[in-house]
């Protein structure tokens, strides 16, 4: 082997080995999922966010939004990322529980429900501090980890998207036909935004709906059915429904096409930056930011504060463990100043406010 | 292999491409001629015949299927899973796999929207954007042909690694966010339409890609070799043909092609972002296999593929027309791609389905 190499050092080098050579620098730095920045303080809890990844907006606010927390109380700072990969995701965790030795506030959003479970009992072993959003099982509670589960975090989808099947009927002047892009069928968030635009259609009968078609939350198919419903529907459509802003978006492209982006409403869901644009357009009539700016920073400043004794977990309400956030609903009255404040500029947020977004315990 | 148990497939591709590489000009020509016959098997038709029988059933539920409004549409629809296609039916005729097409449009779209007018720097190239973009994908692809051939590592590794990195630079170039489009002449590949016609210049883009690759396929040596390893490698190899050579050309030119579908892809919606070229590879390997290329490599070619995008984009387009329930929307899909793959293969040659 040693002599290999000798001989190899005096050859001159080739094609394959410059390959060879390119392959394992890109291997090295593709490697690390851990994205770490390094704070000052040491004593200081480390907090970690672990989220799907930083290629969606969503995911990308919610990792900045941590960072800034860090910085406000100068702690180390990780991101996880789990690619979609629940077992990734879990084992990730372990490692950062095992390498900071229990001194660790987690931020979580679970790729998938039942991750949350041994992500709990894996801090509640090291004696750290975890707040979940989003996914849990509905048995999961964390007054059952006294205190190491601080809070459990989530947003009702039926609310909102009844709030934006209501901005676009009003946009719609409060008849006509609509069709609707629904999210992956079986995925919770989907089924309870659903929900809430069916209750708004059973409170206006004179909206028709279509037709409802699942688009699976991609762009690419969402463009592709609306570019159907045109053909089918043509100018029967009044407004478009959508389960989220990707979707929404693509529903105006396929409007834009057809000469109508701006005549015929969309609204979405999320907040991302290019739907509160779109607003300020005319061409969507309204989305609901979730801010997951908020969602990244206020995760970890609740476990932050539970950690160092700011408050006792074990002593606060139900409402406070497992509670519905706020989201902020935005038309085209309220855009303008919405996208000063929080696009424009970096949100500034009070983060010892811990629980002033809480509406209401979550409901199974 | 020994010579004795070659399939007799692979042994009559062999001496059709000696004749054609002693005498590569005039054969490439000559070539199809001799196995016209062959090519009017009612097998080699079914892909026409599920189609025309799509649209027969499609118009007959919803007659706004055959309106103008519609043709554009699904032309529209149809325009960059022909021109992933185009690129991924050279490596499937090769008989290898090219998975690198998502990582290749992503990293295509998210360049693409950087360098042009957009709402996130202050880059305006222009159409100079374009050649950069297609060197980009020629690239990815040069780099998936020469891993693949040098280091020997079967292309459904070296594409899959290349599908993430592809992904990750374009992730790591724009941190999850979205870069809108306002360079007016990318957007009017989706937008503007021909004064004659009256189908977006995408559309057309997308059917000069279709002849260029027609032509790649028929009339180069570069086609007939892809043609030469898809049928027997070995032998291929052994009448003079630069094998290595040839598979490193054809990933790049499929580079190039996917650079394309990324280009219209981010004119499509206006914005570049990661998560655009979601989904795509599935349809698009999808569309070559129901057109009638086999994954075995040897057989097909880019005018099936172009039958098989159209029966997919029919097909999904006349599901709403028709309808038909979401949940069952992609059960249906399923069974499309069972029913035309069965349809069009040609059994008389196999003697082994793995």
């Amino acid at each position: 082997m040693v002599k290999r190499i000798f001989d190899s050092m005096n050859k001159p080098v080739r094609r394959r080995d410059i390959l060879k050579g390119a392959a394992a620098v890109g291997a090295v730095s593709v490697f690390p999922a851990i994205i770490s920045r390094r704070g000052f303080a040491a004593e200081n809890p480390t907090l970690v966010n672990s989220i799907r990844s930083l290629s969606n907006p969503y995911h990308a606010t919610w990792n900045k939004g941590g960072e800034a927390f860090a910085k406000s109380v100068g702690a180390d700072y990780v991101t996880l990322v789990t690619e979609g990969n629940s077992e990734k995701g879990v084992s990730d965790i372990r490692a950062i529980i095992a390498k900071t030795g229990g001194n660790v506030v987690i931020n979580v959003d679970p790729n998938d429900a039942p991750d949350a479970r041994p992500i709990v009992e894996a801090v509640k072993e090291a004696g750290g501090y975890v707040v979940t959003q989003w996914n849990k099982p509905a048995d999961l509670h964390p007054w059952d980890f006294d205190p190491n589960y601080v809070a459990h975090i989530s947003f009702s989808g039926v609310p909102y998207g009844k709030a934006m099947a209501e901005a676009l009927f009003k946009a719609m002047g409060g008849k006509g036909g609509i069709v609707a892009l629904g999210g992956i069928q079986s995925n919770i968030p989907a089924i309870e935004r659903k929900a809430g635009l069916d209750q708004a259609l059973a409170e206006n009968p004179d909206i028709k709906l279509l037709d409802f078609q699942v688009a699976n939350w991609s762009e690419t198919e969402a463009l592709e059915k609306t570019n159907a419903w045109l053909t089918q529907f043509g100018d029967e459509i009044g407004g478009i429904w959508a389960a989220n802003d990707g979707m929404a978006l693509a529903a105006v492209e396929a409007l834009r096409a057809d000469g109508r982006a701006g005549q015929v409403p969309v609204t979405g869901i999320d907040g991302i930056q290019l739907a509160v644009e779109a607003i300020l357009a005319g061409e969507m009539a309204g989305t609901v930011a979730w801010d997951p700016y908020w969602q990244g920073g206020m995760g970890l400043s609740i476990g932050y504060h539970a950690a160092t004794g700011k408050f006792d977990p074990a002593k606060e309400p139900k409402d406070h463990r497992e509670f519905y956030g706020t989201g902020v609903i935005i038309t085209a009255d309220n855009a303008q100043s919405y996208y000063d404040s929080n696009i424009k500029a970096e949100p500034e947020l009070d983060w010892n406010d811990i629980w002033g977004r809480v509406s209401g315990q979550i409901q199974y | 292999m020994p010579p004795s148990v070659m399939p007799t497939s692979i042994a009559r591709t062999g001496t059709r491409v000696m004749t054609l590489h002693a005498n590569a000009a005039k054969s490439a020509v000559a070539v199809p001629k001799k196995t016209a016959t062959r090519r009017w098997r009612l097998a080699s038709w079914a892909p026409v015949i599920v189609l025309v029988l799509l649209c027969a059933v499609i118009a007959a539920i919803n007659p706004n299927f055959l309106s103008f409004g519609n043709f554009v549409r699904i032309a529209q629809a149809a325009m960059i899973p022909l021109v992933l296609g185009l690129g991924a039916t050279f490596i499937i005729l090769m008989g290898s796999i090219d998975l690198s097409l998502e990582g290749v449009l992503t990293l295509s779209a998210v360049i693409l929207s950087m360098l042009v007018l957009n709402g996130a720097n202050a880059n305006d190239l222009g159409l100079l954007a374009i050649p950069i973009v297609l060197l980009v994908g020629a690239g990815v692809g040069f780099v998936n042909g020469t891993i693949h051939v040098r280091l020997k590592v079967p292309s459904f590794m070296v594409t899959l690694g290349t599908w993430f990195i592809g992904v990750g630079v374009a992730n790591a170039l724009i941190g999850g966010t979205a870069i809108r489009i306002n360079d007016k002449l990318v957007r009017a590949l989706a937008i503007a339409r021909d004064p004659v016609i009256g189908f977006p210049w995408g559309v057309w883009l997308a059917l000069l890609c279709f002849l260029i690759a027609l032509v790649i396929q028929n009339y180069t040596r570069l086609g007939r070799y892809i043609y030469a390893l898809g049928g027997g490698e070995d032998l291929a190899a052994l009448s003079g043909i630069p094998a290595a050579r040839v598979r490193i050309m054809a990933f790049t030119l499929a580079g190039v092609f996917y650079a394309v579908g990324g280009i219209l892809a981010a004119a499509q919606l206006g914005l570049g972002n990661s998560q655009i070229g979601l989904g795509r590879l599935f349809t698009t390997i999808t569309a070559v296999v129901v057109g009638g290329t086999a994954l075995s490599g040897g057989q097909g070619g880019v005018h099936q593929t172009l039958i098989g995008v159209l029966i997919v984009v029919v097909l999904s387009n006349g599901m709403v027309l028709m309808g038909i329930p979401p949940s069952v929307q992609i059960g249906v899909q399923g069974l499309m791609i069972i029913v035309a793959v069965a349809l069009s293969m040609d059994r008389k040659m196999m003697r082994i389905v793995k």
